[in-house]
C-alpha cells in the first residue's frame, strides 16, 4: 500500500513536473536537448501581452470572488447558527446545490438567466459564477468555526453594553477571524483555476484557464509553461499557506 | 421624572425594533441574492427546455419537443448511457486507487499522514487545463508512457490505444479527480479510535473480518461522498473528452456544451441538461440519506 502511495503521488505530479520542466528545456523530435536550459520563456512573459491580461483578469475575478463569498458566506453562516426557523434547512440546501452538481449545470443555467435579463456577459457575470460555486466551501469553514463559540460569548458582549456592532467588531470578528482567511484563500485558489463554469459566463474578456484552452489547439509555448508554472508555485503557496493556517489555529485554544 | 421610566421603555423597544430590522434586512438581502442567483437561473433553465428554437430565435412557448427529440433520437439515449457507464468506471478505479491509499494514510502513515495528504491536496486545486494538456503529451504516441515501455522491453511499437479514446478521458479523469476521493475517505477512516480495532480483536476477529465489519462500515460515509463527487463531475465533465478523447470522446456533456455553441439550441441543450440535472439530484437526494443511514 506504501508502493502504491507513492504511485499516485508520482502519477498525480508528473502532468506538473513535466511543464516545469518544458519551460525551462526545449525538445527536438521528440528528444530532449539538455544543453538548452535557460530562463528565457520566463523574461519573454513580459511581452507577452496577451497571457498578462488574462492573468490579471482571472486575478480581478479572484479577488472580487473572494471578498462577495466571505461577505455572503459569513451573513448566511450568522443566519443559519442563529437562526430557529426551519428555512435554513432549505437554504442550506439551496447554497450547496451550485457546488454538488455538475458545474455544467450551473453555468448553463446562469448562461440563460443572463441572457434573458440582457445582461452582458463580462469579467463581472464570471465573478457571480464563482461566488455562488465558492459559496457553498466558504459557508461550511465559517459555520464550523461559528460552531465551536460559545454562545455565552456574544451574551457577555451584550450584557457589557456593547451595541450589536461592537460585539460583531470586537468580540465575534476576532474569534472568527482565521476562518475567514482560510474561506478567502481558497475561494481565491478555486476561483484561480476555475474552467467549466467560466466557460459559459465569459464574454470577450479572458481568464487565465480560457486563455490556456484556447491555446491548447496550437500547443503549448514556452512562454504560456513559463506562466503555468509560475502559477503553480502561486497556488501551492496557497494551499501550503491555508494548510499551515489550519494547523496553527487547531493548537490554538478557543474560548 | 415619573414618566421618563415609560418614555426609556419606549425608546428601548424602539431601538430593538431597529435593531431587529437592520439584522433581518441584511437577511432579507442575502435570501434575495440566493434566490435570485441560484433558484431563478436553475428555474429558467429548466423553463428553457420547454421552449423551441426557430433559426436564431427562441420560441417562449410550452412544448415538449426537445424531450421526445431525446426520446425519439437513439444517439442521445445512448450517449447518455455510455457516459453513464464512463463515469461510473472512472469511479470504480478511483476507488480502487484511492481506498487502499486512504487506508494506509489513515492507519500506517504515522506522523507523515498530513504531509501526505497535503502532497494529494495540492494537485486537486492546479489548474485543470495543464493536467489535461500533459496528460495528451504523456499519453500520446511518442509520450512519457509509450517510451517508458519501450525502454523497459515490454512493447515493441509504441501503442496507439492511450490516445484519442475513451481509455485516454478514464484515465485522464481518474487522475484528475482521485484526491476528490482520497480526502473524505481519510477523514472518516481517520476517525476511528484505535481501542475499537483492538477491541474487535480481543473479542476474536480475524484481521478481514475486523475490516469487514468494523473498519469499513464506519469509512463508509467519507467513501459515499467522495465516489459521488467523482462520479457527477465524470458526468458532467465536457472539456476532458473534447480534449483527449478524439471522435468517441462525445459524451453528453459534450452535446449539451455544442448545443450552446455552434448548434445554438439552447433549449434542446437545456432539456438535455434538465435531464442530467435530475439524475444528478435524485443521486445527491440518494446518498445524503445513504451517509445519514449509514451514520447511525
Amino acid at each position: 500500500m506504501a508502493i502504491l502511495t507513492g504511485l499516485i503521488v508520482a502519477a498525480l505530479y508528473t502532468p506538473i513536473f513535466l511543464t516545469i520542466f518544458y519551460s525551462f528545456y526545449k525538445t527536438r523530435k521528440g528528444k530532449v536537448d539538455w544543453t538548452s536550459f535557460s530562463y528565457e520563456p520566463y523574461t519573454k512573459l513580459i511581452f507577452e501581452k496577451q497571457i498578462l491580461e488574462s492573468l490579471m483578469n482571472s486575478i480581478y475575478v479572484g479577488v472580487v470572488t473572494v471578498i462577495c463569498s466571505v461577505v455572503i458566506g459569513f451573513y448566511f453562516a450568522n443566519y443559519y447558527h442563529t437562526s430557529k426557523s426551519k428555512m435554513k434547512e432549505f437554504l442550506q440546501f439551496i447554497i450547496f446545490l451550485p457546488f454538488l452538481l455538475p458545474p455544467i449545470i450551473t453555468g448553463l443555467s446562469l448562461l440563460i438567466f443572463f441572457r434573458e435579463i440582457n445582461l452582458p456577459r463580462s469579467l463581472n457575470t464570471v465573478v457571480i459564477g464563482h461566488t455562488i460555486f465558492v459559496l457553498a466551501i466558504v459557508f461550511k469553514i465559517i459555520l464550523n468555526k461559528l460552531e465551536t463559540l460559545k454562545p455565552s460569548l456574544m451574551e457577555s458582549a451584550y450584557d457589557l453594553g456593547a451595541s450589536k456592532f461592537q460585539a460583531f467588531w470586537y468580540v465575534l470578528l476576532p474569534n472568527i477571524k482565521l476562518s475567514l482567511i482560510i474561506a478567502g484563500l481558497l475561494a481565491f485558489t478555486i476561483s484561480l483555476d476555475e474552467t467549466l463554469i467560466t466557460l459559459f459566463l465569459i464574454g470577450n474578456d479572458t481568464t487565465w484557464p480560457i486563455k490556456l484552452w484556447a491555446k491548447m489547439r496550437v500547443g503549448f509555448s514556452k512562454q504560456v509553461n513559463a506562466s503555468v508554472t509560475l502559477i503553480l508555485i502561486l497556488t501551492s503557496f496557497l494551499v501550503l499557506l491555508i494548510a499551515s493556517i489550519i494547523s496553527r489555529s487547531e493548537k490554538k485554544i478557543t474560548y | 421624572m415619573w414618566n421618563l421610566i415609560p418614555v426609556l421603555e419606549q425608546y428601548l423597544k424602539m431601538r430593538q425594533l431597529v435593531n431587529y430590522f437592520r439584522t433581518s434586512i441584511w437577511t432579507l438581502i442575502s435570501f434575495v441574492l440566493v434566490i435570485s442567483l441560484i433558484l431563478i437561473p436553475l428555474g429558467s433553465f429548466l423553463s428553457y427546455s420547454f421552449f423551441t428554437v426557430d433559426g436564431t430565435d427562441i420560441i417562449h412557448e410550452f412544448s415538449l419537443f426537445n424531450y421526445q427529440e431525446f426520446l425519439t433520437g437513439e444517439i442521445y439515449i445512448k450517449t447518455f448511457i455510455r457516459t453513464i457507464l464512463l463515469a461510473l468506471t472512472v469511479m470504480f478505479i478511483c476507488i480502487l486507487l484511492g481506498y487502499p491509499v486512504a487506508y494506509f494514510l489513515a492507519r500506517y502513515a504515522g506522523k507523515y499522514k498530513y504531509s501526505i495528504l497535503l502532497m494529494l491536496i495540492i494537485p486537486l486545486f492546479m489548474s485543470y487545463i495543464i493536467k489535461i494538456y500533459m496528460m495528451r503529451s504523456i499519453l500520446g504516441f511518442s509520450g512519457l508512457i509509450n517510451k517508458v515501455l519501450k525502454m523497459l522491453g515490454v512493447i515493441e511499437k509504441p501503442l496507439e490505444f492511450f490516445l484519442w479514446n475513451q481509455n485516454a478521458v478514464i484515465i485522464t479523469l481518474v487522475v484528475i479527480l482521485l484526491p476528490l476521493i482520497i480526502i473524505p475517505t481519510f477523514t472518516s477512516l481517520e476517525k476511528i479510535p484505535k481501542n475499537i480495532i483492538e477491541a474487535s480483536f480481543d473479542l476474536g476477529c480475524k484481521p478481514f473480518q475486523a475490516f469487514r465489519y468494523v473498519i469499513f462500515p464506519i469509512g463508509l460515509p467519507g467513501l459515499i461522498v467522495g465516489s459521488i463527487f467523482v462520479f457527477i463531475l465524470a458526468l458532467g465533465d465536457f472539456v476532458t473528452p473534447q480534449l483527449v478523447g478524439g471522435t468517441s470522446g462525445f459524451t453528453y456533456g459534450k452535446i449539451i456544451y455544442s448545443n450552446f455553441g455552434m448548434a445554438f439550441n439552447w433549449p434542446f441543450g437545456a432539456a438535455l441538461a434538465s435531464i442530467l440535472l435530475i439524475v444528478s439530484v435524485i443521486i445527491i437526494l440518494f446518498t445524503n440519506r445513504l451517509t445519514e443511514k449509514s451514520k447511525t
